[in-house]
């Protein structure tokens, strides 16, 4: 790491904090212009979106003696976290001048979640790294493998295997072994024994949220009741929330939304083009760029589905438990988040085909008109994927286009042009 | 005088399962859990042994139990061997008592398992034609018992007698292998044990059998399932090529909707990989029971389907029920 001083750290970090106020306020401004008729449970939302609340909340559960364990990247057994006593949290990085300060220790070439997450180390700017007390990061792609290395020297990092070739039995068999290494080192850091009881209502925790969740996705079906950007924001405070009062709040907004769709109060014209987003996890506040686009554009899109470890791949499979026996329950969890995951670093002999037919799946269900493939520079992973899901897609007729972009916010214009014409063709589409 | 009483006892017993199992089912009903497969399986399965018990008390019937277990797979493939057999039925309630007892399963290594499902069929032909020969070169059959039964299973139809093993009750109502009492005491299969035993080995073989299968169910959920030959009978139609048309019942997977999360193959009792490994549409394998559990662990919307005749009568659903407006 390169020496900064103390002094620069802290004007670094006033500026970006304030910086990140502003674009937080802003974001929910322009959402809340976005849809007139707004739900008004989304408020709980936008409060739990500023980091503020939440950093307190997390600090005074650690002056309880609660521990927090950070993860990077969703494969993180949270059920375990839970079943400890300890509080889960997600601590990418979405701040786009913090991923500058990356540059300082990882070539530009390097995917900027990465650098940005360096970045906001550097300078102690994310309340969630900063207050958690270890971190488990798997290593998925490149970026992360050695981003955990880097942050290995400001906190005890637990890495997990993962293996790429997610449905063999010997892939099963290490990553049931790395499961349970990790339950041993959460058990180690938080004193606290994972027993049958504490898994067991952990799991059910996790269930329920996972049914609020997908409540949500469904309404988001028929004509948009609920503006893409809200509903993905939704699903990303879960990354931090407390997942019991996040999932009360999301059934008292999915109630609303189905007293709105009763009332055929539509968030947006039903013949707004209906656009999927998959590719790189959009991580809040900042990179909230593309969203923010599709859904002010001229001609407006709306997003009712996308295929994002930010957003919907967080909840989308539930730990199915068999028998509610010890072993039962830590093999459900392993094979949740191995098997059913549809991240790019996995491939198997008909490559990574689990992403398609989620892709396949939701466009038919969602009727989803067209899909942007977002992708950031240096997501190697998602870019060389490309071509195998464009030839599916062009199959089935449904345009799909390829987005890059960087932590920057100097590239809006462009965007701006690249989406309203994208969604232009869409319009012609739908009115022949 | 005393047997006599826990005769009458059990048969109070009975009744009362019976009525039991009607209140289930319509609890189940009134809950709206007519998903709930397991439950309705289970309740099935005693009806169905409750059932077969007293087919067997008129011999004629014997026939009949064997004519359904020929004709039905035809129809419904081994929807038999997960709905109706009590011998399924003595193991789950095993597996019940282990899950009571918080022990963990453990499964038998895939490969093993494919060879013992391939396994069953020599052993159905082995038990089918050493009997017939037997029979051949054996002193003729006698006729003394005046019934059609003793006249078919003990003369060259003996050997179809094997496929009656696993529908074997408990206590039997004819003279069975175990006397105590007055009472017959029987179990699957042990009378095929004790015809292929010898002296001192009648009760050896016939207790190790049981021993064998009662500890093996409790650690191997459905063990005997694997090696079973009306199993293997049943699922003829299922296996070889230009039948696997024939059942009518069959489980059907909606490619798309499956995230390969695995829980269909975790949750198999029989540990079938087909339904997990087959990409989309009918799923053909003998391995599999029809048992449904993984159509109801299946946590994806209409991703696996039971289908009779081209018609769904059970899809998976979210079974964390999310809200169906719109």
């Amino acid at each position: 790491m390169p020496e900064i001083s103390q002094k620069e750290i802290e004007e670094l970090r006033n500026t970006i904090k304030a910086t990140s106020q502003k674009t937080i306020a802003e974001n929910i401004e322009r959402m809340k212009k976005a849809d007139p008729n707004r739900p008004e449970a989304m408020q709980y939302f936008d409060e739990i979106a500023n980091f503020v609340t939440r950093e307190k909340e997390i600090r005074a559960a650690k002056e309880e003696g609660k521990k927090v364990i950070g993860y990077t990247c969703l494969f993180a057994p949270t059920e375990l976290i839970l079943a400890s006593g300890a509080i889960p949290v997600r601590v990418n990085s979405g701040w786009y001048d913090a991923s500058k300060l990356g540059d300082r220790v990882v070539p530009v070439e390097v995917c900027p979640v990465v650098r940005s997450t360096i970045g906001a180390k550097m300078i102690a700017l994310s309340p969630y790294l900063e207050l958690s007390d270890a971190l488990i990061s798997v290593l998925t792609c490149d970026g992360m493998t050695k981003l955990s290395e880097i942050l290995s020297d400001y906190t005890p990092v637990w890495a997990m295997t993962l293996p790429r070739v997610k449905d063999s039995a010997q892939s099963k068999r290490l990553w049931r072994e790395e499961i349970k290494a990790v339950k041993g080192q959460i058990e180690a850091l938080t004193g606290n024994k994972i027993k049958r009881k504490q898994l067991k209502s952990a799991i059910e925790l996790t269930q329920k949220a996972t049914k609020a969740f997908h409540r949500l996705q469904e309404l988001r079906k028929g004509s948009p009741v609920i503006m893409g950007r809200d509903a993905m924001l939704v699903n990303q405070t879960y990354l931090w929330d407390n997942i019991e009062r996040w999932t009360e709040k999301t059934e008292v907004l999915c109630d609303e939304l189905e007293k709105r769709a009763r009332q055929k109060m539509w968030a947006c014209p039903p013949d707004t083009p209906r656009v999927m987003v998959t590719g790189t996890p959009m991580i809040w506040p900042d990179n909230w760029k593309l969203p923010t686009l599709v859904e002010e554009a001229n001609p407006r899109g709306v997003l009712v589905a996308d295929e994002l470890c930010s957003s919907e791949r967080i909840l989308y499979d539930p730990v199915g438990v068999d028998e509610w026996s010890t072993n039962d329950m830590l093999n459900a969890i392993g094979e949740r988040y191995l098997m059913a995951s549809t991240c790019p670093c996995f491939t198997s002999k008909d490559g990574n085909e689990d992403r398609i037919n989620w892709l396949l799946n939701k466009i038919k269900e969602w009727e989803i008109q067209g899909v942007i493939y977002y992708v950031v520079r240096g997501c190697m992973l998602y870019a060389m994927e490309y071509t195998r899901v464009k030839k599916v897609l062009d199959s089935l007729g449904v345009p799909v286009y390829y987005l890059d972009t960087e932590y920057t916010r100097e590239d809006v214009g462009q965007m701006k042009t690249r989406v309203e014409a994208f969604l232009e063709m869409l319009t012609a589409r739908i009115d022949i | 005088m005393i047997m006599q009483l826990l005769g009458e006892i059990l048969k109070l017993t009975v009744l009362a399962g019976l009525a039991i199992a009607g209140i289930l089912v319509i609890l189940i009903w009134k809950k709206g859990l007519a998903t709930k497969v397991t439950y309705l399986r289970f309740v099935i399965q005693v009806v169905a042994m409750v059932a077969v018990f007293y087919l067997f008390t008129y011999p004629i019937w014997q026939l009949i139990v064997l004519i359904v277990i020929l004709v039905m797979p035809l129809v419904l493939g081994r929807f038999f061997c997960g709905w109706l057999c009590p011998f399924g039925l003595y193991m789950d309630a095993i597996t019940l008592i282990r899950k009571a007892s918080k022990i963990r399963y453990r499964n038998l290594p895939d490969k093993l398992n494919k060879v013992l499902h391939n396994l069953r069929y020599v052993l159905l032909l082995f038990f089918l034609i050493v009997p017939f020969i037997l029979s051949l070169t054996g002193p003729p059959p006698s006729l003394d018992s005046a019934t059609l039964m003793a006249l078919l299973f003990a003369g060259p139809f003996r050997p179809l007698g094997v496929l009656l093993g696993p529908v074997i009750p408990l206590i039997v109502p004819w003279v069975g292998p175990l006397e105590i009492g007055g009472l017959y005491f029987s179990y699957p299969y042990v009378q095929e044990v004790i015809f292929y035993s010898s002296g001192i080995f009648v009760t050896i073989n016939a207790l190790v059998f049981v021993a064998l299968t009662v500890v093996g169910s409790f650690f191997v959920r459905r063990v005997w399932c694997r090696f079973c030959p009306t199993g293997a009978s049943i699922a003829v139609v299922n296996r070889f090529r230009g039948f696997k048309w024939v059942p009518v019942l069959h489980i059907d997977k909606d490619e798309e909707k499956c995230t390969k999360c695995g829980i269909c193959k975790r949750v198999c009792p029989v540990q079938v990989t087909e339904v997990y490994e087959q990409k989309g549409g009918k799923i053909t394998t003998s391995m599999c029971m029809l048992c449904m559990r993984c159509v109801e662990m299946c946590p994806y919307e209409d991703c696996l389907k039971v289908k009779m005749g081209g018609k769904t009568v059970f899809k998976s659903r979210n079974w964390l029920e999310p809200s169906t407006i719109e």
